[in-house]
């Protein structure tokens, strides 16, 4: 339903979005996920037409971006980050401007109200102005914009930024129920609004697609790396940070002192090179003694936390 | 019938602001100061509104801004843009909407001055003609600085910025066939000011003639300004 081929885009000097492809299969939620200025927001205003990429492509419902915007935009509903919406109309004014411009004739229009009106829950505002609304009713007025046409693609882009907990529940149900004869893409930069909602996740860092598949390819190991926690009794002066020499270890994830002369270690190994012996080997030495030696399953978190926060290039 | 969608959004949004009723109460009120109190109407006793629309094109140097300041810098500034691009329109239609829309209330304000030459002209012999090409050309010269305002607006972020930018614009277009006669230009160069000037072609209109060359120049210029505006949306979108 959604491709995207090679899209990059610079704004002057800066690459917002660099060599970004990934496809969105139809009846899919994908998560965008990627800490703030990762290039989510880019990606999904290329794909709704309001920004043309500086080289590639994207293909949205079957049509080209560039070569047939129309046609995108007819076929996709898309909820700008922090919905932004016109403060001094009412909820079903606004919505009638939405359904005169998506085209819906008057009794469509109406039948459409009812049913996005119940969906987003917002019959007790549809008179009241729009200016006068609390974050989440706007959320949802904008997000009751999305789905007025009852399009086959939605973008959702930070749908649930600004809401309070409870209100964060409502809007992930209400996606999770749209994701089933809907294709979906939404972008967050919390881990754990991708993981309640989403089948797939792209993780973007500084415009690049670090990592994508669903939770659990991911967490199998999707970059072939395995976790160990490591924790060490060292009685002298121990130069931990040669650790990443020794066969198998990819690198030190994090490392920390504990007391009674405990060093815990989180490290990255490669898949079946045997790096518990050899790690044991080195320790001993070194003269140190190994307390506990504990291999960690990857968690989304982890990778996400992995590939975001490494310096960039 | 999408330009029409979005030509009554801007007039919605003109409506829910204070914005057009100031101007439609500046229009009238300057107006009609100017014609009694500062050019003594009936002490010229003369059966001509002339004097009424030499000041129109001055005060549209500042309500056409008033009008105009919003229309893209709001919808930038809020974030709505983002929305508007998104529906099923062609950029060239958005632009026309709301130019379309922001002309409807300078037609709105200026039916509503209709009383005022209504109650003059039962004071003496008018010529119908002349009064006919005067509102030709107010709505002329009111529809290009618009598609000038709206032009500017779009390429600020910041509707003050539109507002005084597009005044100066104004100005200068307005004026410009003025400044000859000020500084003593070479006549190549006041032919040239003369040409570019709203005010020139304006006059035209003002005494009476509607000159087909007059009336190309307003459409051109409103033409021109609304094509350099979706200009401006498709570089915003490719920059």
């Amino acid at each position: 339903m959604i491709e995207a081929l090679g899209l990059s885009k610079r704004y002057g000097t800066l690459e917002a979005v660099r060599d970004v492809s990934f496809t969105v299969s139809a009846g899919e939620i994908l998560g965008l996920l990627g800490p703030n200025g990762a290039g989510k927001t880019t990606i999904m205003k290329i794909l709704t037409c309001g920004l043309f990429p500086t080289s590639g492509t994207a293909r949205v419902g079957g049509n080209d971006v560039l070569s047939a915007p129309l046609a995108v935009k007819e076929s996709i509903g898309y909820l700008p980050e922090n919905a932004p919406l016109y403060p001094d109309l009412t909820v079903r004014e606004y919505l009638r401007f939405i359904g005169d411009a998506r085209g819906l004739r008057r009794v469509e229009w109406a039948r459409a109200l009812e049913r996005v009106v119940g969906e987003c829950g917002l019959s007790d505002v549809i008179d009241r102005l729009i200016g006068e609304l609390s974050k989440g009713y706007r959320q949802r007025t904008g997000l009751a914009q999305a789905l007025l046409h009852d399009p086959r693609i939605l973008i959702l882009d930070e749908p649930t930024t600004g809401l309070d907990p409870s209100q964060i529940v409502e809007i992930r149900e209400l996606i999770r129920k749209l994701g089933t004869e809907k294709t979906v893409m939404l972008s967050s930069h919390i881990l754990q609004e991708v993981e309640a909602t989403c089948h797939r996740v792209l993780i973007l860092s500084a415009g690049k697609v670090v990592a994508q598949g669903t939770k659990e390819e991911m967490e199998r190991g999707m970059r072939g790396e395995s976790l160990l926690d490591l924790t060490l009794r060292v009685r002298a002066a121990l130069d931990a940070t040669m650790l990443a020499q020794v066969r198998g270890v990819r690198r030190i994830v994090s490392q920390a002192a504990g007391p009674e002369g405990r060093l815990e270690l989180r490290l990255a190994l490669a898949p079946d090179a045997g790096a518990e012996e050899a790690i044991f080997d080195w320790v001993a030495s070194q003269g140190a003694k190994i307390i506990a030696m504990v291999p960690q399953r990857i968690s989304l978190e982890d990778i996400f936390l992995s590939l975001t926060e490494r310096p960039q290039q | 019938m999408k330009t029409l969608t979005i030509a009554r959004r801007e007039l919605q949004a003109a409506f829910n602001s204070p914005v057009a009723y100031i101007v439609a109460v500046a229009y009238l009120v300057f107006t009609t100061v100017w014609v009694f109190f500062l050019n003594q109407f009936f002490a010229q006793n003369e059966a001509s509104l002339r004097i009424y629309f030499t000041i129109v094109p001055t005060v549209f140097i500042f309500l056409v801004p008033a009008l105009t300041m919003r229309s893209w810098a709001e919808e930038r500034r809020m974030g709505t843009l983002e929305v508007l691009l998104s529906l099923p329109f062609r950029e060239g239609e958005v632009v026309l909407g709301k130019f379309v829309g922001i002309f409807g209330l300078l037609l709105l304000v200026v039916v509503l001055s209709l009383p005022l030459p209504l109650f003059l002209s039962r004071m003496g012999v008018f010529d119908w003609g002349q009064i006919a090409g005067q509102y030709l050309g107010v709505l002329l010269i009111g529809a290009a600085g618009i598609s000038v305002g709206l032009f500017i607006s779009a390429l600020s972020t910041n509707q003050v910025a539109a507002f005084i930018l597009t005044g100066l614009a104004l100005v200068a277009l307005t004026l410009a066939g003025q400044l000859p006669e000020a500084v003593g230009l070479p006549s190549w160069l006041s032919a040239v000011l003369g040409y570019v000037s709203f005010g020139h072609h304006f006059d035209s209109f003002n005494r009476g003639i509607i000159d087909s060359r007059d009336l190309l120049y307003f459409l051109l210029a409103i033409a021109l300004f609304l094509f350099l505006n979706v200009r401006v949306l498709m570089v915003r979108k490719s920059s």
